[in-house]
């Protein structure tokens, strides 16, 4: 019997969540089937590491199940949870479903140190981006770090140059087109000429991103996590590594490519955002044979009029931001604007001519 | 944001951090408690008892209490800790059925209550432009949807359930053919949502009788022809403190201020600038996790309208487009969690929380404020109260 008059033992203060605390890295996994990311998915959750990664298999962010299933690693053991999704309002909630079943894990559960999601053979990562690039101001638990793309080296190309009937996208290359990273995997099966032109053609449609290649899926972890593609920790570095990147030569599908470009001076905040609406939102700008230009990723270091410091434009699909890095421009150094569009049917002459004309538009009140 | 907070020991006299609690309180869903260590805890044991003694009392109280108010539970979620001082009054009662000869959207029947034309609209940013015929149905919805309001509005005074002005709003809905959408929407319980004191939105009407000094807002939406209009206003009940009244004033402005920047060619993601600068300038704080929405054949779509600043919201504003502005101002912090029922958005300060709401058209000059009151200049209910 429990005497009620007893003093009992005091508890820790349990302390509901309150601001802000670390925010936890997701990385979306993308790939066709069968090119290795089941594969990568479960190396990386056997492997020895010292962090908690939850990892949520299959078709996140598809079909209307209210449970879905997540494999969570923890010193080398597995264990399983449940997210929950809740069918809530959908429409007038800023985030995500499938962000809020996460968060709610999370505070149930404790946080993770890592999330990695895979999306399915077909599916565009750029939509499930898109729910994880949540806004700053939302102060979610998680924040967006890169877009990972598994390719087959030996089906891959033979993915790449599937024909697509009119208009529709061919998925491997919108894939490498968004990735940040992409993992060459089953490197064993194919000779190094095929691997050479496989390479060729993923440096043809996306000029920005990382090649890492591998047999069986196994990689550096240190070269897939923490890539920091969306946020500003990592201005200088992409600042560097524009510098580098070079309009591509369309190789194999022919309407994706990168467009990088160059123009001298400080450019209106406003007059730009007109320029990248008209471009993302309204899709007004048109290649030679008269086919919208289609944004799918997009990256930049700006010099905007009365700002101190390097801006960073980051856009995927839609969605874009504008952000000032912690960089100051030097006082020798000249000011510019360096643009890496990635994405179909874009014409860098025409491109660069329209962006000129937009920012120099003189009507316009600054 | 705040660092970890830092507590004091409850027993007194010491003033050392506390990082304990007295597990007899938390089940007792007593706040607080915080001791910063057992030989302190036990030295106040003598008097602290006498705190779980009196809330064993009270809850014996308020249970017997209930058996004689027809059964009133105010308890449905045993160990769930509220932000503030508000309670559900459960049960509700069933869900009200609409006339068969009125035209239902897809959820009404759908046994989740989800909307498969919304579903297959998800994730697309492409804003409808609405032609003639279409806006017509707006206009038409948007009135009915005024007139909902006004008659809810009417019956806000102390005593008075939110049941009580949910079942007025269900029938003066009916009585104008039209459906009330909050109803079965995603299994929403009721025909409106009422909003109370930390409620920030979506409210579940229940049994609860409004008290002299709430503030209050009722949410409307109804459905008649193919068209959903959506508003929304604060009201007070009785007299209520300056800080509502403050509070209050400052959530229409936000609103009206943001309704006269919108014309053709501003971007969506302008308004949150406008919402959160006036409200910052008053000390309050804008709520995130709730935002505006495209309005039309459907209830919730394109645009998203984020109310705070520095959003990255999608689309620019062209004539024709039909949406809501419904910003939610928090006395304290912004920050949102829901009850267990699913719906009940409260703030996690439990300090208060104001919402007004109207739909709008762009036009070729500006707005047409679809929901406007057309009595007393269009000004708000809570004006001529203060």
């Amino acid at each position: 019997m429990e005497d009620e008059d007893e003093c009992p033992e005091l508890v820790p203060i349990k302390e509901k969540p309150s601001g802000p605390t670390a925010q936890i890295p997701v990385t979306i996994i993308t790939g066709y089937l069968g090119a290795g990311k089941t594969t990568l998915l479960n190396y990386i959750l056997t492997e020895q590491h010292n962090k908690r990664i939850a990892v949520i298999l299959n078709e996140f962010g598809e079909g209307s199940a209210l449970e879905k299933s997540l494999a969570v690693s923890q010193a080398g053991e597995l264990y399983e949870e449940w997210l929950e999704l809740r069918n809530g309002c959908l429409c007038c909630s800023v985030k995500d479903n499938g962000l809020k079943a996460i968060e709610n894990l999370m505070e149930k559960k404790g946080k993770f140190d890592y999330i990695l999601l895979e999306t399915t053979g077909l599916a565009d990562p750029g939509a499930v981006a898109s729910m994880f690039w949540v806004d700053a101001e939302l102060g979610s638990d998680v924040y967006l770090d890169g877009i990972v793309t598994v390719i087959d080296a030996k089906y891959g190309l033979q993915h790449l140059t599937e024909e697509k009937p009119e208009g529709l996208i061919n998925e491997a290359a919108r894939q490498i087109a968004l990735a940040d990273l992409t993992i060459i995997n089953k490197t064993d099966l194919v000779h190094e000429t095929e691997l050479l032109k496989l390479r060729d053609t993923v440096r043809s449609i996306n000029a920005l991103v990382k090649i890492l290649e591998t047999q069986k899926s196994r990689v550096d972890l240190s070269e897939v996590l923490d890539l920091h593609s969306f946020d500003t920790k990592d201005g200088e570095r992409l600042t560097k590594k524009l510098q580098l990147v070079k309009t591509s030569q369309p190789h194999l599908d022919k309407s994706m490519l990168t467009i990088t470009f160059e123009v001298p001076g400080s450019v209106s905040e406003d007059l730009l955002n007109i320029f990248i609406q008209e471009l993302l939102w309204e899709k007004t700008f048109k290649n030679k044979a008269g086919l919208p230009m289609t944004v799918i990723r997009l990256k930049g270091i700006l010099s905007l009029q009365q700002k101190q410091k390097k801006v960073m434009l980051q856009g995927v699909h839609e969605l874009y931001e504008l952000e000032e890095t912690p960089e100051f421009w030097a006082d020798q150094e000249p000011r510019l604007n360096r643009l890496v569009f990635i994405g179909r049917n874009l014409d860098g002459e025409i491109l660069k001519k329209e962006f000129i004309s937009a920012v120099s538009n003189k009507d316009s009140v600054e | 944001m705040a660092a970890v907070e830092t507590r004091e020991c409850e027993t007194e006299g010491c003033h050392s951090e506390a990082k304990l609690q007295c597990p007899t309180c938390i089940k007792l869903g007593i706040q607080g408690s915080y001791f910063c260590s057992q030989e302190c805890f036990k030295g106040s044991w003598a008097t602290h008892k006498l705190l779980h003694k009196k809330a064993k009392e009270d809850k014996t109280n308020d249970e017997e209490k209930n058996c004689v108010e027809k059964e009133v539970n105010t308890d449905p979620w045993p160990g769930y800790r509220y932000t503030g001082k508000l309670r559900p009054y459960y049960p509700l009662t069933p869900m009200r059925l609409v006339p068969s000869n009125i035209q239902r959207p897809d959820y009404a029947d759908h046994p989740l209550g989800m909307s498969e034309s919304e579903q297959t609209m998800k994730g697309t940013s492409q804003i409808k432009i609405l032609n003639a015929e279409e806006i017509e149905g707006m206009r038409v919805v948007c009135k009915l949807a005024r007139e909902v309001l006004d008659i809810a509005a009417m019956m806000v005074k102390p005593g008075v359930t939110t049941e009580e002005i949910d079942h007025a709003v269900h029938l003066a809905c009916t009585a104008r053919n039209c459906y009330p959408s909050p109803l079965n929407y995603y299994n929403f319980p009721k025909s409106c949502c009422t909003s109370v004191n930390e409620v920030i939105c979506h409210g579940i009407p229940d049994r609860r009788h409004l008290q002299e000094g709430d503030i209050l807002n009722i949410d409307i939406t109804v459905y008649h022809n193919g068209y959903h209009g959506d508003l929304n206003e604060t009201f007070f009940v009785g007299e209520v403190d300056e800080g509502a009244k403050r509070l209050v004033q400052t959530t229409y402005e936000c609103l009206m201020q943001a309704i006269d920047s919108v014309k053709p060619g501003i971007r969506y993601r302008e308004l949150g600038n406008i919402i959160q600068k006036h409200a910052q300038a008053n000390g309050f704080s804008v709520v995130r996790s709730y935002c505006g929405h495209g309005i039309h054949k459907l209830f919730h779509t394109a645009p998203n309208v984020p109310h705070y600043a520095k959003n990255k919201a999608v689309g620019v504003m062209k004539p024709g487009h039909v949406f809501t502005i419904e910003p939610m101002i928090c006395e304290g912090g912004w920050q949102d969690e829901t009850w267990p029922d699913g719906w009940t958005a409260v703030t996690r300060d439990g300090k208060r929380s104001a919402q007004f709401e109207h739909t709008l058209l762009v036009t070729e000059t500006g707005c047409e404020i679809l929901t406007r009151r057309l009595e007393d200049n269009g000004r708000a209910h809570f004006l001529s109260q203060m």
